[in-house]
């Protein structure tokens, strides 16, 4: 199984700046410290094992889509937010090789930034594409329909080529789909969100979990989430605001934090976590402390089995 | 997970002991807001959370430490945080409950 991240970012996309992208160009001269490089690769080295992340690179802006390629050869995604644009441009470039043209799609749930890629996905104007949209939520179609309404977007959702189909799934039933198993939980979260369990042939595991609130009132029903987590080989998870911030000024937004997300994970004894939907307030910088205190929080807070804390970006490919 | 209390200065001192993770978590729950019900009563109104025996909280602690909060808001209790290990403290710091709690370094500078 291997997972692809196509859009981390939660709420709203995010641009680097002219003003930004100086700043790391002028950070890295500086680390560089007058050197030469031969030639881009060796640059390329430099800032890779030289420079911190957020230095060298950028956690990316595109709101949430993940491939997992996995099952029988048809693309598996989850959500459709504008890191769909990309994958879209890629899938089609895979299709021209050969590539199954079927694609099925997994829905946390169709709050705009979860479905605003779907007017630019290109493989939805292949007449040769079947897409198939599996949602908690029996008004997904209309969701995407909506957005496409003259007043909205210039191009009608009845104006797309591709065979799309819209199943309904419902918590507590497991199915197959693309040669994968799929399990669903519900989760709190405004108009109700879906996290999904991808389980392969070989027996690899992942969870996408993001837009959820683990409500401060209802603590005793994470024990249900862990079971849900439980042994993944990687779970994908809501991150968005410290743990203050969701039980304080942002309490009923929908979202949790890095640490009871990885209290969730220790809990379901998961192998990975990757911290997910981040805040687009947040810069490169801020991500890369985050991600550096979750790994700290997890050393101080481990028991048995290590947690690999990992930081999606957009273009992260994670082998499981 | 132990929960001892004291009154120092008129003050109810509260000193739990262990870890609080999700098995001590509901424990740590119920006496903390029992701790604020009986801080209610005294004319003080402020409850002191010595931590110098926690060896670590996890989430559902710090958010135990919330709805503790809240109860306490209602009743004018003012809860202080003491002592924290240096676990503790990177806890508290990496959560961003510093900015939620009143941190001493001492006992008697949270009275």
């Amino acid at each position: 199984m291997i997972v692809r991240f196509w859009g981390t970012r939660g709420s709203l996309p995010v641009a680097q700046t002219a003003r930004t992208i100086r700043e790391k160009i002028a950070r890295a001269l500086v680390a560089a410290k007058g050197r030469s490089f031969a030639d881009e690769a060796e640059a390329d080295r430099f800032i890779g094992e030289e420079l911190s992340f957020a230095a060298g690179s950028s956690y990316g802006g595109a709101t949430t889509c993940i491939e997992i390629e996995a099952g029988d050869g048809s693309f598996i995604l989850c959500d459709l937010g504008s890191g769909l644009r990309e994958f879209g441009l890629d899938a089609m470039r895979r299709c021209a090789e050969g590539h199954e043209r079927t694609y099925n799609v997994f829905m946390s749930h169709v709050h705009w930034d979860h479905i605003m890629g779907f007017p630019f996905f290109v493989p939805a104007f292949d007449p040769g594409a079947r897409i198939v949209i599996h949602s908690g939520h029996a008004d997904a179609e209309a969701a995407l329909r909506r957005q496409q309404e003259e007043m909205s977007f210039p191009v009608a959702f009845d104006w797309l080529r591709a065979k799309i189909e819209f199943v309904t799934v419902t918590p507590g039933t497991v199915y197959s789909v693309g040669g994968v198993n799929v399990e669903v939980m519900a989760q709190h979260h405004s108009h109700v969100s879906y996290g999904y369990r991808f389980t392969d042939a070989d027996g690899k595991t992942a969870i996408f979990s993001t837009d959820s609130e683990h409500k401060i009132e209802q603590m005793e029903g994470e024990a249900d989430v862990a079971h849900f987590f439980r042994n993944a080989d990687l779970v994908i998870c809501d991150t968005m605001y410290s743990l203050a911030d969701s039980v304080s000024m942002k309490e009923d937004w929908g979202h949790s934090s890095n640490i009871v997300a990885i209290d969730l994970c220790h809990e379901a004894e998961a192998k990975r976590l990757a911290l997910f939907h981040h805040e687009p307030t947040y810069s490169d910088e801020d991500l890369e402390r985050m991600h550096r205190e979750s790994i700290r929080y997890e050393e101080l807070t481990r028991r048995d089995h290590p947690l690999d804390v990992l930081c999606a970006y957009d273009g992260l490919e994670v082998v499981l | 997970m132990n929960w001892s209390e004291e009154i120092r200065n008129g003050t109810i001192v509260a000193t739990p002991r262990g870890r609080v993770d999700e098995s001590t978590a509901q424990k740590f729950a119920d006496d903390l807001a029992a701790g604020v019900g009986r801080a209610a009563e005294m004319p003080s109104k402020r409850l002191v959370l010595h931590l110098a025996s926690i060896e670590y909280m996890s989430s559902r602690g710090l958010r135990a430490l919330t709805l503790a909060k809240r109860k306490a808001d209602a009743a004018s209790v003012r809860i202080a945080l003491a002592a924290p290990t240096d676990i503790m403290r990177e806890i508290l710091a990496i959560s961003r409950y510093d900015k939620l709690f009143v941190v001493s370094d001492t006992i008697d500078g949270a009275l």
